[in-house]
């Protein structure tokens, strides 16, 4: 597999699908072949205790005895630097979204723009339109194509149904594919099983204007399991620096359901889905030709979508599974720039199987298809309207025992190709060394890439209107700052060189560092062209072009750590720390201006600080304190935080919460939007009130 | 095409290459039947058996494995721990017709066509019967073993546990799946 870095891939090879049709058609048979012969068991997986006849039944009815797939690896063995928030974090950190949750990861950087708008990112590069992080939800990916970014304030799910988040920072492109460039973020969701009987949220606060929940899962067959939610929520609008209110107040009414049907034979089939109708307000700078325009502009923009998911796993052995997923998203979003639709429809196949004694081989093929249509506006548009796209992949990963329970080589590729810049690869190799028990360190070495979106191809942004008199004697109308997307435009490329250690002296104590160094190549720039007179839309005007170029190289570095103390049995302290340095170099022939800012939009050193104490049998009480530095190339200074949550459980079943959220300040602003000129607001004091039921 | 032509030919032969590799690979004690085999001495600790069960110069509990062993070397270490005072002994018994007294009985899966047989011949002996034959305690054995989402559970034949005159006790029952024997034409 690693000839295949030396190969020469050109754009656009126009034949691109017949060849991968071909191998994935063959791959597919011989794999169904490979799932039979694949019996051979391994005992590498999950260390089993020496003496099992040791343990309680209990103890031996809670082991797996299957190993699991790429998706659902146990991410405390991986040799990448990941951090899991659990069920239990986001319910005491008191975090209404899924974004704010994000807060507890070290390695993350997420910062709110206004009320319902975030800027996140893994390891920098931070942005409204941050391009380089990867996120699904039940294995389905939730970036638009658009961009290559997350809409946070369009993707949610009742969050008293995630299991888990699992964030992987660091490339995870050899089996996530193209934008897991810095990271991955999994949303994993609790399967129905485990989600039996009813659930009724309701709260309000200062902020919280008012949301409420209901799930309940039942049993449809012996078994089948299944579940359905509705959730609404509606959230004030943060305010201006200057203390006056925003227009970007928030609601989402949402509902989905999950069936897992699993009996005690090999085969479990999960299908899932979800549909959402929402509006996020927002406060656009008028873009307009016309001198009696308001400077700003109030808008709601529509957000509406709907998904379904199906997944076939199949155990062929206790060492070999397959798994087939097909899902559909739509995503449409009516605004300020933009009405867009996009319609996604992915497969993927995917096979784990045991070679011999110590290799343990996943591979898996990848299809999905974009199909888009975009309503163009003054702020933005995209030539052509509608585009259909094509996204076929393949990744084979190898772990490899060298020594038993010590030493452990993963190699791992990605072949991609997409309809922008042809065939992309993305290999790692990662290497496990496990001392002792509690004790391992690791080490990577991968290569990603972050593939053009879009808008960078053939979209065109129209971001600063000149009035006319501000360009004599050049010229006596109006001007116009376009930003254009290009043809040629080439994908985004990095080295990234890791290492990490974790270590677990005892039970009650475990901490996790790692470290980075990114060298990135061919980052975008936009290189000013010559201005040229255009006359539609009227009055004639004149256009100075910023078109989308790979001329600036850059390189990242940074140390994460988390550290988690079980202090007592009532009492948790988990803390995190993340530096980073982002060194931005444009090539000598760019005459970018805007784009080496990037190295002061994310923030230098973050700390976060939360204890969990379990203060009385029924009454939790939980803090969290969060510093974050300034952006130096921002009008935002660094801040501190406190949040509080004392929850309290009078009855079984049924506990009421109180949370004080960003109690050190009246108001302080977090992130200034790039590209699309909006408004952004600051995140205000808070406090909301929660009852929470099950039955 | 041509550009692709490498990549392509590469993952054929990675894919050829594994399967090839597969087929001889070699089989050793699974996961699977590690844990399996501690819920087998497990089993022995929560049974009791009745007077008579065990011949007077008789000191050890017999483990008996009848037909193809799925354990490999798993059993290792089961045998010669103590349960109650007794030594576990492990037996293997190739064919029925090997099959003589014993205190457990697993019955591994290629038995399946012999199961009526095998219930049958062991009825009057006292003997704990377990499989992980798909619905085995239906169909008269006294312990199932079964997968449920990748975690081992077992049911139980309360009837069938009584009719060998073996008291299981209430901590197994708790965690176990109460079952019935359900009448299949096929074997009664």
């Amino acid at each position: 597999m690693i000839d295949c870095v030396h190969i020469p891939f050109g754009p656009k090879t126009p034949s691109r699908g017949r060849c991968f049709w071909r191998v994935a058609m063959g791959a597919l048979l011989l794999s169904m072949v490979a799932g039979v012969y694949s019996a051979g068991a391994s005992d590498k997986e999950l260390p089993l205790p020496d003496d099992l006849t040791q343990l309680s039944l209990e103890d031996l009815m809670d082991i797996e005895i299957t190993s699991v797939a790429k998706r659902a690896q146990k991410l405390s063995e991986a040799p990448a630097a990941v951090f899991v928030i659990t069920q239990e974090d986001i319910r005491r950190s008191g975090a209404t979204s899924i974004s704010e949750s994000l807060r507890m990861a070290p390695g993350l950087q997420v910062a709110r723009i206004d009320a319902n708008k975030w800027a996140i990112t893994s390891r920098g590069f931070n942005g409204r339109f941050s391009n380089k992080l990867l996120v699904l939800i039940d294995g389905r990916t939730v970036y638009t194509p658009l961009y290559s970014g997350v809409y946070w304030d369009m993707k949610d799910t009742l969050l008293e149904d995630v299991d888990r988040i699992e964030i992987i920072r660091g490339p995870g492109a050899s089996l996530w594919g193209a934008n897991a460039v810095n990271g991955v973020i999994n949303i994993i969701t609790k399967s129905a099983k485990e989600t039996q009987g009813g659930l009724m949220v309701a709260g309000a606060g200062t902020e919280e204007q008012g949301f409420g929940a209901v799930r309940y899962g039942g049993k449809l067959g012996e078994d089948i399991h299944s579940r359905a939610y509705v959730k609404y929520f509606d959230r004030d609008s943060g305010v201006f620096s200057s203390g006056e209110d925003g227009a970007d107040e928030w609601d989402v009414l949402r509902a989905g359901f999950r069936m897992d049907w699993q009996e005690s034979g090999p085969d479990a089939l999960t299908l899932q889905g979800d549909i959402y109708d929402g509006e996020a307000g927002v406060t656009a700078v008028t873009k307009s030709f016309d001198p009696y325009a308001p400077p700003t502009l109030d808008e709601d923009d529509g957000i509406r979508g709907a998904n379904v998911l199906g997944r076939w796993k199949h155990t062929v052995s206790d060492s070999s599974e397959v798994a087939l997923q097909v899902y559909y998203d739509r995503t449409e979003r009516n605004g300020v720039v933009l009405d867009q639709i996009h319609d996604t429809f992915d497969l993927d196949f995917q096979q784990q199987f045991a070679l011999g004694k110590r290799q343990e081989i996943v591979w898996g093929l990848g299809y999905r298809f974009v199909s888009d249509n975009v309503d163009n506006t003054f702020y933005g548009s995209w030539d052509p309207d509608s585009r259909n796209d094509d996204l076929f992949s393949g990744f084979v990963q190898d772990d490899i025992t060298l020594i038993k329970d010590r030493l452990r080589l993963t190699l791992g590729s990605k072949l991609e190709h997409n309809d922008y810049t042809g065939s992309e690869i993305q290999p790692n190799g990662r290497l496990m060394w496990t001392p002792r028990e509690g004790h391992s360190i690791w080490t990577a070495v991968s290569r990603a890439v972050r593939t053009p979106s879009r808008t960078e191809e053939d979209g065109r942004l129209n971001t600063t209107v000149l009035t006319p008199g501000s360009l004599l004697p050049l010229f006596p109308g109006y001007g116009l700052v376009s930003l254009l997307g290009d043809g040629d435009y080439e994908s985004e490329e990095l080295l990234a060189y890791e290492i990490g250690y974790r270590v677990r002296p005892t039970d009650r104590f475990s901490m996790d560092v790692a470290a980075f160094f990114n060298d990135y190549s061919k980052l975008r720039t936009l290189e000013p062209g010559n201005p040229s007179l255009e006359v539609s839309p009227s009055p004639p005007h004149l256009v100075f072009p910023f078109t989308a170029d790979n001329k600036m190289d850059g390189k990242t570095y940074g140390v994460e750590v988390a550290a988690d103390w079980r202090a007592s049995d009532w009492w948790r302290i988990q803390a995190s720390y993340t530096c980073l340095q982002i060194q931005l170099d444009l090539d000598g022939d760019s005459g970018d201006t805007l784009s080496e800012s990037a190295e002061g939009e994310s923030p230098h050193h973050q700390v976060s600080l939360r204890s969990s104490m379990d203060i009385v049998r029924d009454l939790a009480l939980d803090l969290w304190a969060r510093y974050v530095d300034d952006l130096p190339s921002q009008d935002v200074d660094s801040y501190i935080t406190l949040d509080i949550r004392l929850g309290w459980k009078p009855h079984k079943g049924v506990e009421l919460s109180v949370v004080g959220q960003n109690l050190l300040d009246d108001q302080h602003p977090e992130y200034e939007p790039e590209f699309i000129d909006i408004i952004p607001t600051e995140v205000q004091r808070s406090v909301y009130g929660t009852v929470t039921w099950q039955f | 095409m041509k550009r692709l032509a490498k990549p392509c030919l590469v993952m054929c032969a990675w894919v050829a290459l594994s399967i090839g590799c597969n087929l001889y690979a070699e089989p050793s004690s699974s996961r699977e039947y590690s844990v399996k085999g501690a819920f087998l001495y497990n089993f022995a600790k929560f049974v009791s058996w009745p007077e008579g069960a065990f011949r007077d110069d008789q000191i050890h509990i017999t483990l008996c494995i009848l037909g193809e062993d799925p354990f490999g070397d798993a059993l290792a270490a089961v045998e010669g721990k103590t349960v109650t005072g007794r030594k576990v002994v492990i037996k293997h018994c190739e064919t029925l017709d090997d099959l003589d007294k014993c205190h457990i009985l697993f019955i591994s899966r290629p038995e399946e066509q012999n199961l009526s047989k095998i219930l049958a011949k062991v009825e009057d002996w006292n003997t704990l019967t377990v499989s992980d034959i798909e619905g085995f305690a239906q169909r008269g054995g006294i312990i199932s073993l079964i997968t449920v989402e990748k975690k081992i559970r077992f049911e139980i034949n309360v009837d069938a546990a009584e009719r060998s005159r073996l008291k299981i006790s209430s901590k197994l029952l708790r965690l176990a799946k109460i079952v019935k024997s359900e009448v299949r034409g096929a074997d009664y």
